[in-house]
């Protein structure tokens, strides 16, 4: 006699309420309402796409107060939900189950949950999200930084890691396309993407809340299941699967499916993945593409420092006198002094396309002021213009000359208006990071 | 047969499967899983138990009234494997990892001799349920032990300490990656405390029939991530953490074909026939509850009692003895002489103190831009003495010197000895066998009274015998760096002159400046030792 459990014709009536708030609550929580979404995704120009969109556009949760990542935008979620629950009970009273109608709404968080997944993935599997650290972050003091600053430069710094990372996403979210996975990628997304929850917490970052809300979706995924694998695993009973088959009423459905699952994997891996690598390797997106002066990256010690014409020695405490100059690859430079930073502390993941949007290298990170330029290399005239927010209109109009391969003369007028005379020295600088790693630790190493 | 008796589902189908079929017990082995268990038996009884003559030697004279969170922690952690044939195979370690492949080498050996045995001995066991079973126990009890040792150094978070003022002060790139990601969970107490709730958890589960799989899973999957991180940031736990990875997916063996037939195939689904040993009788009973609730009071009451005493008064990677009171804190160096010589400012400066710092406890950390020798290993191993602990020396450049002192408050003497010990290859672990400059007795009696016994300065409740015992053997010298400087503190510490003579035997005159750094990392709500 094989085994053939009775497919249910019944659910209890709690068994129903809670299907009815379940769908309710999870389709608003999927189905984009917002208006900004719509505008962003209207505002989609076909012939100059950017993954970067995509990304912005997956991020969606449903917003009601103007801050999408308001606690207060679930309880409004949950509200309606209880309504509409209590709405559909009167309606429904006859309607004995939703077996299929289940599998239906599990099939969009599926589908819901590999895209966010996915997103993401791929800019960790093309180390991306946490991009090597710049010169200036190599020459900040390690408590300048804020936690979450901390945390995305501790993963940069192992770009092999950061794949390994995306790989398991990336995984997890194919396991998510197909019904029998489900669970397995369940099983995985739950104690990484709760790390991801917890990390937020604890660094201080923005993601605490979407997170979450993937969390919720893995959860809701598992709960199929979770009753099938305790019987298994804990009480050792022998034990049904699964057999429930959707049900396609018209024949049209089946085709449709077919069609609908080829745009996503074609929008959300392949496409994606592709750009991906392509920016990987061409135009990493946290840092400026903008080209920086010729041969100037480095750190460079001020030599000399002239305001007004009067010469300020070294200091330790002075606000005005420079300690040292960072020319970057692209065209950015940091300038550390004893002058204090109102930092940035952004710390929500963004994908931006233009190049003045690439906050990364400054956000969560005082100790230095950083500065875009405009440089003209041939009439020696750079202008520098402070990137931080806080310090919006501070500009310095300076010409430049470069004596030698490793000086550069500046001179001009800073943001006071002071005249100012600076001569730079390039410092051969020997991080440990770089070095240790030629040598290996178990030798000894003079630095 | 007696006393067998197999947890049979009866009762439960009876409950739930109307008209389920019967199953056949699995009571009959295939030849080559007997064979397959043979091996696997005689590998992980031998990766599960210590190794090495010291964990014995250690075990018998731990002084259980005396206790320090090291003393049950050492018990739980061990390395594990076949070293009788050394640790390499065709002259390498493989990472670390040969000797596992030698105890398997060697455990095939015997598996495959062991079968002979019972082929020519004509008494074949048909399956080894039982010995399967006490195989499970101990690896389950292994892995749980070993894992919640782990698990409570960061759930009362002591294993990666918060930065210390020296460290904060230390760019980026002046660190080493085994530094940057130890420092990483350090800046976050609490996410260590979460990853400390995981690993006990985890080692909890693995305690109950009924939540092995689940124990194993999460074991599997957090040490996991943990074995790719060593590598990744070269931290070299790698080989401790694969070890239970190993053990994980060991236990995962039996479960995994069951699940997988379940959810992925959807096919109906017998559960694994085990083995349960029937223990009814009350002498059995006894020993079991007794065997179980020790481990358990051991390991988990008297572990966290340790560990919260440690983290309050002890923490031991960073060292205990509260500090001069007045010399606290980030440092401008405002006017420094050496040999009567007065240095301006400058950062290029290959002696001059460019800043400096006095912690909270009994260390001077100052840096110059002069390559210095570096310590680039973990600053992790408990040595109770202060000057042995190392964690804001080692994996960090930048010039930064750090020196522990010995504060004679009376006389304002600070009595500083570098931290850094140079070491020659090969000489790891053995007593210094250089030739001291410095002679014995360079502290003076009266100052060694006016400081006092180290031993007992910390609270009597984080007091032990391992402390006492590592003071009392404490080397009488070291080849270490050497100042005496004497100390004049104004207002407080706000100012504080420093005169005396460096290692060099150069004579300093520095004037110190406090100054409130701000820093953007916000400042730990878990605070590590008292210092005040």
């Amino acid at each position: 006699m094989s085994p053939q459990e009775t497919i249910v014709t019944e659910w209890s009536p709690v068994e129903r309420a809670l299907f009815r708030f379940a769908f309710i609550f999870f389709l608003i929580l999927i189905l984009p309402i917002n208006a900004d979404f719509f505008k962003q995704l209207f505002s989609i120009n076909l012939l100059n796409l950017h993954f970067g969109q995509l990304f912005e556009l997956v991020r969606y949760t449903p917003d009601f107060t103007g801050n999408p990542t308001d606690w207060v935008n679930a309880v409004v979620v949950i509200l309606i939900a209880l309504i509409g629950t209590l709405v559909w009970t009167i309606r429904d009273k006859e309607v004995k189950e939703y077996s299929q109608l289940y599998y239906w709404l599990r099939v969009v968080v599926r589908y819901r949950l590999a895209a966010a997944l996915l997103v993401f993935a791929f800019i960790k599997l093309y180390p991306l999200q946490s991009p090597e650290p710049s010169i200036s972050n190599l020459n900040t003091a390690y408590g300048d930084f804020s936690a979450w600053k901390l945390f995305s430069l501790t993963l940069g710094v192992v770009p092999g890691y950061q794949s390994f990372l995306g790989g398991i996403e990336l995984l997890a979210a194919v396991l998510l396309l197909f019904r029998r996975t489900t669970t397995l990628a369940t099983l995985i997304i739950i104690p990484f993407t709760g790390n991801v929850f917890f990390s937020n917490l604890a660094y201080e970052g923005g993601e605490a809340y979407y997170s979450f809300y993937l969390v919720l979706l893995t959860g809701f995924l598992l709960l199929y299941d979770l009753k099938r694998l305790y019987s298994l695993i804990a009480e050792e009973k022998p034990t049904f699967p699964n057999q429930l088959q959707p049900a396609y009423p018209a024949r049209w459905m089946k085709p449709t499916q077919w069609l609908l699952k080829g745009i996503f994997y074609f929008i959300f891996i392949f496409w994606y993945g592709l750009e991906a690598k392509a920016a990987y390797q061409n135009d990493p997106y946290q840092y400026p593409d903008s080209a920086g002066l010729t041969n100037s990256a480095g750190i460079y010690n001020v030599k000399t420092f002239k305001r007004n014409n009067e010469t300020l020695p070294y200091s330790a405490e002075d606000p005005a006198r420079w300690k040292d100059v960072v020319f970057e690859k692209w065209a950015t430079i940091s300038i550390r002094s004893n002058r204090p930073v109102v930092i940035d502390s952004s710390n929500i993941e963004h994908i931006y396309q233009l190049s003045s949007q690439r906050n990364y290298e400054y956000l969560g990170s005082g100790g230095r002021h950083y500065y875009s330029y405009d440089v003209n290399e041939t009439e020696g005239k750079i202008q520098l213009t402070n990137r931080n927010k806080n310090y919006q209109g501070e500009e310095l109009e300076l010409s430049f000359s470069r004596p030698d391969s490793t000086t550069i003369i500046l001179q001009g007028l800073d943001e006071n208006r002071d005249s100012l005379y600076v001569i730079l020295e390039k410092t051969d600088k020997k991080y440990l990071l770089e070095e240790v790693k030629k040598t290996g630790r178990r030798g000894a190493l003079k630095l | 047969m007696s006393g067998i008796q197999l947890n049979t589902a009866n009762e439960a189908l009876g409950k739930d499967v109307h008209k389920s079929p019967t199953y056949p017990v699995q009571s009959d082995w295939k030849p080559w899983q007997l064979v397959l268990f043979r091996i696997a038996f005689v590998f992980f009884i031998l990766m599960s138990v210590p190794n090495s003559i010291e964990w014995y030697k250690n075990a018998f004279s731990i002084d259980w009234t005396n206790l320090h969170y090291r003393d049950p922690y050492d018990i739980a952690r061990f390395g594990s494997g076949l070293d009788w044939f050394g640790n390499k195979i065709f002259g390498s370690t493989l990472e670390g990892y040969a000797i596992w492949v030698i105890t398997l080498l060697f455990s095939t050996g015997v598996g495959l001799i062991w079968t002979a045995a019972e082929k020519l001995t004509k008494k074949e066991t048909s399956n080894y349920d039982r010995l399967n079973y006490w195989l499970r126990v101990i690896v389950r009890y292994r892995a749980g032990i070993g894992i919640i040792g782990f698990g409570f150094t960061k759930l009362l978070p002591t294993q990666m300490p918060y930065p210390s003022l020296g460290l904060l002060n230390t760019d980026f790139g002046d660190f080493t990656l085994q530094k940057i990601y130890w420092l990483s969970i350090g800046i976050v107490p609490w996410y260590q405390v979460f990853a400390g709730v995981v690993e006990i958890v985890a080692g909890l589960l693995l305690f109950f029939r009924k939540t092995t799989t689940l124990g194993s899973i999460l074991l599997f999957g957090a040490l996991g991530d943990i074995v790719y991180v060593n590598f990744a940031y070269d931290g070299g736990v790698h080989v401790y953490s694969s070890y239970f990875v190993l053990l994980a997916a060991f236990l995962l063996v039996q479960d995994t074909p069951r699940i997988f037939n379940l959810l992925v195939r959807e096919k109906f689904t017998l559960p694994a026939r085990y083995y349960y040993p029937a223990l009814t009788q009350t002498w059995q009973k006894i020993t079991r509850y007794g065997v179980k609730s020790t481990i358990i009071g051991v390991f988990l009451i008297l572990f966290f009692y340790l560990s919260l005493t440690n983290l309050l008064f002890d923490p031991y990677k960073q060292p205990a003895v509260k500090g001069a009171t007045e010399l606290r804190g980030n440092y401008n160096v405002t006017e420094f002489r050496i040999n009567n010589e007065t240095i301006p400012y400058s950062p290029e400066d290959t002696i001059r103190w460019s800043r400096a710092t006095f912690e909270n406890w009994s260390s001077l950390t100052f840096k110059v831009n002069k390559p210095t020798p570096l310590d680039l290993s973990n600053g992790g191993g408990s040595p109770m003495r202060d000057i042995d602990r190392t964690f804001e020396l080692t994996g960090t450049g930048g010039g930064q010197r750090v020196f522990y002192y010995q504060a004679d408050t009376v006389n304002q003497v600070l009595y500083l000895q570098d931290k850094f010990k140079a070491r020659n290859p090969g000489d790891r672990g053995k007593e210094q066998s250089v030739e001291d400059t410095h002679p014995v007795d360079w502290i003076p009696e009266k100052s060694l009274a006016n400081i006092g016994d180290e031993t007992y300065k910390i609270d009597p409740r984080a007091s032990s015998t391992r402390r006492i015992r590592e003071y009392a053997n404490a080397p009488k010298t070291e080849k270490r760096n050497r100042m005496i400087l004497q100390y004049q503190s104004i207002n407080n510490g706000d100012k504080v002159i420093l005169t005396g003579i460096d290692e060099n035997k150069n004579s300093l005159y520095i004037v110190l400046d406090r100054f409130k750094k701000d820093y953007t990392l916000s400042q730990s709500t878990i605070k590590a030792g008292k210092y005040d």
